[in-house]
């Protein structure tokens, strides 16, 4: 088999600025239906309606020529669970049982789920550390949609979401960074520690609750009312600046004075990946993880960035079986994986 | 030392102040003695009290917060402390006060910048103005207030001729 056999969305191709620190940037916005209680109180006819309107609203902004929409079994598992896997809904959304609806544009760089916690949450994410492909897009839909339906808004606290977390811009901006060398200087804490103290989060590769697998941290904003959003965006966007520059220092020492250990790492995380038969998806992640650190430092020439952060996705369980096309116990998928990953490095 | 101005004796620890009837004040200093003798050891029990009073006026009105029900959705102010979530937008009207000190805690700000709705096409606001006239309509005609009734035919009639 050859990677070919899968796509995965255009905001993996690690061709976006800062890749060999930043994987991608994300922004999201919350919105709600004027007139429509909150998803939690809402009605099962009132969630029909709010698809209804989504659906709607989509085709006519010409969304629907990019992408689909998908609703009901279509989000069934395991569906749901290939579409957290990729970055593209949440846990709550999957997990929840109201009537949901879906869009997702064909690059998977925009989505959007009704009835999750809010009616309307939509994203966009750009490869690398990019807030104005993001935001830009992401405004872009907002307004398609707001000349087809009418927001809940209030001029005192902006956009009303159902958490006051949310409320005011509902948007919420992040980034996912890749830091082992940070990690391995010990610097991290420090510099996580400087996010956090002007009010920013830092979570794991999966958002919140997850745990930081691999060296990815997701840096995003916590704070959504008495800023404006590129007032948010430029906060996070200044510390990612300083976080890579910080990181790509902190790969400058590590390749001056731990050279060899440096080497090692990467290319024991290469020889597993081509050798192993038997692969679980941690494993395969953290041992991608040092094999694309390897490939940022120019250790590694055999792949390249984007074959590899393709790869972080590919392996998961759900993306993994959705691209053999079969439905695999758990012990199949990791000798299978393992089949998958080396026939990709070999093959190169 | 200061001693006290009543007993002249001990040293004056307590000050008190007396407001005469043309509204002059005079302020004297006693001793601990004289002032228990005239009553004015209430004071440390007084502060006392008004730490309680204090406390007892939180919980009435945080008692009063529970039971407030939003009129749109019939969500309760105590459900919300519960779950964290509100019921619908008219929630934040109907909770206003309580949850201003809320939002401000989350956000260090109250107040919305940023982009802001336009309030949608006009198109979809005629719908929306039209429907909320329909059932204000519904609800004079219910109420037997033709008066009302005819002024908000008319107003939708304009409205959908718009």
């Amino acid at each position: 088999m050859n990677q070919n056999d899968a796509t995965v969305g255009r905001w993996l191709a690690a061709n976006g600025p800062e890749a060999d620190v930043v994987l991608s940037t994300r922004v999201r916005l919350a919105r709600n239906v004027a007139e429509v209680p909150f998803t939690h109180r809402a009605t099962p006819a009132d969630h029909e309606q709010t698809i209804e309107v989504a659906r709607w609203a989509l085709a006519d902004s010409g969304y629907m020529d990019s992408g689909k929409f998908l609703e009901g079994d279509e989000l069934a598992e395991p569906q749901g669970q290939y579409l957290i896997e990729r970055h593209l809904a949440s846990p709550d959304f999957v997990a929840s049982k109201a009537k949901r609806g879906f869009y997702v544009s064909n690059d998977e760089t925009t989505s959007l789920m009704v009835n999750e916690e809010d009616h309307l949450r939509f994203q966009v994410l750009a490869s690398g550390l990019d807030f104005p492909e993001a935001f830009t897009a992401a405004a872009a839909l907002d307004e398609k949609l707001e000349g087809q339906l009418q927001y809940a808004f209030s001029p005192e606290f902006g956009f009303l979401t159902a958490c006051p977390t949310n409320l005011g811009t509902g948007m919420r901006a992040s980034v996912l960074v890749h830091l082992p060398a940070l990690v391995i200087t010990r610097e991290i804490e420090k510099v996580l520690r400087g996010a956090l103290h002007i009010g920013l989060a830092v979570r794991g590769l999966y958002g919140e609750g997850s745990e930081t697998k691999g060296n990815f941290f997701q840096i995003s904003n916590q704070k959504t009312v008495g800023q404006t959003e590129w007032e948010i965006i430029e906060t996070i966007a200044d510390i990612s600046r300083q976080v890579i520059t910080y990181e790509r220092k902190a790969r400058e020492y590590l390749m001056k004075k731990l050279r060899v250990e440096v080497e090692d790492k990467v290319f024991r995380s290469l020889g597993l990946l081509k050798g192993a038969r038997v692969l679980s998806s941690d494993e395969a992640i953290n041992l991608i993880a040092g094999l694309r650190l390897g490939v940022a430092l120019g250790i590694v020439n055999e792949v390249n960035l984007e074959q590899v952060t393709r790869l972080m996705v590919l392996v998961r369980p759900a993306n993994l079986q959705a691209m053999l096309g079969e439905k695999l116990s758990a012990a199949e998928r990791d000798e299978r994986r393992a089949t998958f990953v080396r026939e990709t490095l070999v093959h190169q | 030392m200061k001693l006290c101005d009543l007993c002249g004796k001990s040293e004056a620890t307590v000050k008190v102040s007396q407001l005469d009837k043309d509204g002059k004040v005079t302020e004297i200093s006693i001793c601990a003695e004289c002032a228990r003798q005239r009553g004015f050891t209430e004071v440390e029990k007084l502060k006392a009290n008004v730490a309680e009073i204090i406390t007892e006026l939180k919980n009435r009105i945080d008692e009063g917060d529970s039971k407030l029900i939003c009129q749109t959705c019939g969500l309760s102010y105590a459900e919300f402390k519960k779950q964290g979530r509100l019921g619908c937008a008219d929630c934040y009207v109907s909770f206003h006060d309580q949850l201003v000190p809320l939002i401000r805690r989350i956000h260090d700000a109250v107040q919305h910048v940023g982009r802001t709705a336009s309030g949608g096409r006009k198109q979809a606001q005629q719908k929306m103005n039209a429907h909320r006239l329909r059932q204000a309509l519904s609800g004079a005609i219910q109420d037997e207030d033709y008066e009302k009734a005819a002024a908000l035919r008319d107003q939708l009639k304009r409205t959908e001729e718009e």
